[in-house]
């Protein structure tokens, strides 16, 4: 018994955490809500959920010592759910009053841009992001060095996870503020770069070369469309364009290369691969050939006319004229790993106290 | 859907878009001078929509209309000469003179009426809807509606009504971010009218009014669902209209510049022969061939429209009562 009594300490450590921390906190409001709704059977995910999500996010990080939280402001999709959510009094008691950045709103990716730029100026120790590929593709644009807790907010995404907020709030604060060191709680991620002529533009997961004429409702679900796919990371498991890739050769985050596939209609190739391409949703692919995609050796690509989809939806759209080249690069984002952080917590007794002698 | 237009079908589309504009723009100036009658409701700055909708719809397919309905009549089909007798309170108008511009309708077209009851298209639209499914038609009904009609309970009843009976309509939400003065993130509860889908068990999806083609896609997949029998959709088209509520309207509700910054960096028009003309499907020429007819049309349809006669105090009962 004395034994186990060691390893308990007499202060709580996170009252007084190893430093003052800011966290952000961007949710968006309008993700979930593509024509995926009608091609397949992704569903609705709705606000007052990411609110909510939000709520239990900020319980953990004043768990974990954090005091001030910056949030992304909207027309009210969200902060109306917000305030009423930060009213329940039910769980652990939250007395952090998040701040509001003050920015003009637009209701469009600026203004994930702009909230992410204005937090990364303020200081934040890390951003909990709430939302799909597509909104962190937005945050990975403009965070530098901050490193990224990405929440999933629906059920078409490979980049961020479906995870618990709480427990994702409480990673964010242990390394915010200090508890847990960054060496062992962040992970650098890969990236897609492409460039099309003047403009470049990245995506964190998949890049794919579409027939779709133009962007349009941008989403892709048409495999028969599919000209070529980039991918930066590809689970055998992943949903979504990133699957096809997943399906011939896995790639984890952390390989040094990405994977090259170039597709065909499935009635020109006997070469073909059964994927899950959107919720519900499973299609067969035709594949011409696939290999790997290195780190600073760009791709040309000499197609026709179509349009780019970065991480699953329509961005770009190029005809023969355009000079279009892929890129793999390694020095991507950088993002927690939830896990790896409460076990650091868990080997250093980050979260235990003794409370004294019970009365 | 997206790469099922072919050059007609972008001519098709561009011709109805540059109709309603012009006809919008052209009721703008002779509205002022005071000699039409009633209250106009322009749609200017939406034409994406009614266009990228209507494009999918059949002659005997169903609309119905709002109080800002101009652009949903030329979509549909109605004669814009007519429309503009009508509007101008003549006798040869659509409704003989005695509709004006918020009862425009046009049966032979599948036109149920401009609307000024707000959210009144809802249960109208349902009951075309379930005569197609009785009749075993793939007819479609499509509710417009603006966000201050979002919340009217007409419009819950009938996305109910809709799907309960999985009927094949398309509600669909233009969202022009004002109800009259009032602004849609005061008024409506939520960020996105296409969230209340949810509670009804059926599709919400979001388009982006200022592009035809992502209207076009997401409505072809809407249509073509509830021609299937898949059911109702609500799809939300986000947009602006380039004018007040109504002709007269001082919009001190509005930001400077709010409207000028769309029509230079959004209008609907504009990106659709950027687009096209960069890509090469279209010629700025053949475009220009097109307005020029179009402001032909639009330019005789108010000629004719002064020239024509006032419908005759004797019948002014006629036409009020339907025999079944």
């Amino acid at each position: 018994m004395t034994q186990v009594i060691n390893a308990w300490s007499r202060i709580a450590v996170l009252s007084v955490p190893p430093r003052p921390a800011l966290v952000g906190i961007i949710a968006n409001p309008a993700s979930g809500r593509d024509i995926r709704r009608l091609t397949s059977r992704a569903s609705v995910f709705p606000n007052a959920e990411k609110a909510s999500m939000m709520v239990r996010a900020i319980a953990g990080l004043e768990a974990a010592g954090v005091r001030d939280v910056m949030i992304m402001p909207d027309s009210g999709g969200i902060c109306g759910p917000l305030f009423r959510a930060l009213s329940v009094t039910t769980g652990s008691p939250v007395t952090v009053q998040p701040r509001f950045i003050d920015m003009p709103v637009t209701s469009s990716a600026d203004d994930t841009l702009r909230a992410t730029e204005l937090m990364c100026q303020a200081g934040a120790g890390a951003i909990i992001v709430l939302g799909g590929d597509g909104t962190h593709r937005a945050v990975a644009a403009r965070c530098g060095q901050v490193p990224l807790l990405a929440l999933s907010t629906g059920t078409n995404n490979a980049f961020p996870e479906m995870r618990e907020a709480t427990v994702a709030g409480l990673a964010a604060g242990l390394l915010a503020t200090g508890a847990v060191p960054a060496e062992v709680a962040v992970r650098r991620n890969k990236l897609l770069r492409v460039r099309c002529d003047d403009r470049t533009d990245i995506a964190l997961v998949d890049l794919c070369v579409t027939r779709h004429n133009y962007v349009g409702s941008r989403a892709v679900w048409d495999s028969a469309l599919l000209e070529e796919l980039f991918v930066a990371f590809a689970g055998a498991d992943a949903i979504g364009l990133s699957a096809i890739a997943g399906q011939l050769e896995p790639v984890t985050r952390s390989a040094p290369h990405g994977l090259h596939v170039r597709c065909a209609d499935t009635t020109l190739t006997p070469q073909q691969v059964i994927v899950p391409i959107a919720p519900g949703l499973i299609s067969a692919v035709g594949i011409r050939e696939y290999g790997r995609l290195l780190p600073g050796q760009p791709v040309v690509l000499a197609p026709q006319s179509g349009t780019i989809a970065l991480d699953g939806e329509r961005e770009i759209e190029f005809d023969p004229s355009n000079r279009i080249s892929v890129e793999l690069d390694l020095h991507g984002p950088l993002t927690i790993d939830v896990a790896a952080v409460l076990e650091n917590a868990a080997r250093r007794r980050v979260l235990r106290h003794y409370a004294g002698r019970p009365a | 859907m997206s790469s099922s237009l072919t050059r007609e079908g972008l001519l098709q589309a561009y011709r109805t878009m540059r109709t309603i504009r012009e006809f919008e723009e052209r009721l703008h100036v002779d509205f002022a001078t005071g000699e039409i009658p009633g209250f106009v409701h322009l749609y200017a700055g939406e034409e994406a929509s009614a266009t990228g909708i209507c494009m999918h719809l059949n002659r005997d397919d169903y609309i119905a209309s709002t109080h800002r309905g101009h652009g949903h009549c030329i979509a549909k089909g109605v004669d814009p000469v007519g429309m503009m007798a009508e509007i101008w309170g003549k006798a040869t108008g659509t409704c003989k003179g005695k509709g004006g511009s918020m009862h425009i309708a046009d049966l032979d077209v599948g036109m149920l009426g401009a609307n000024g009851i707000v959210g009144g298209g809802g249960p109208l639209i349902c009951g075309t809807a379930l005569a197609s499914k009785l009749r075993g038609s793939n007819n479609v009904g499509v509710c417009f509606f603006g966000d201050g009609a979002s919340n009217q309970g007409t419009i819950f009843e009938a996305m109910n009504l809709a799907a309960v009976w999985k009927l094949p309509v398309i509600f669909v939400g233009e969202n022009n971010g004002y109800a009259e003065a009032t602004a849609s993130n005061f008024s409506v509860a939520c960020e996105n009218i296409a969230d209340r889908a949810s509670a009804f068990g059926m599709p919400g999806v979001i388009a982006d009014g200022f592009d035809f083609f992502a209207v076009h896609e997401a409505a072809g997949e809407a249509i073509k669902r509830a021609r299937e029998g898949g059911g109702p959709t609500l799809l939300e088209v986000k947009l602006s209209r380039y004018y007040g509520h109504f002709e007269g309207d001082q919009q001190t509700y509005r930001a400077p510049g709010e409207v000028q910054k769309l029509r230079e960096t959004k209008d609907c028009l504009m990106q659709f022969a950027r687009r096209v003309t960069s890509r090469g499907e279209l010629t700025m020429a053949e475009l220009e061939a097109i307005d020029v007819e179009v402001k032909t049309l639009i330019d005789a349809s108010v000629v004719k429209a002064k020239a024509d006669p006032l419908p005759k105090p004797e019948d002014l009962m006629a036409d009020v009562y339907v025999s079944y």
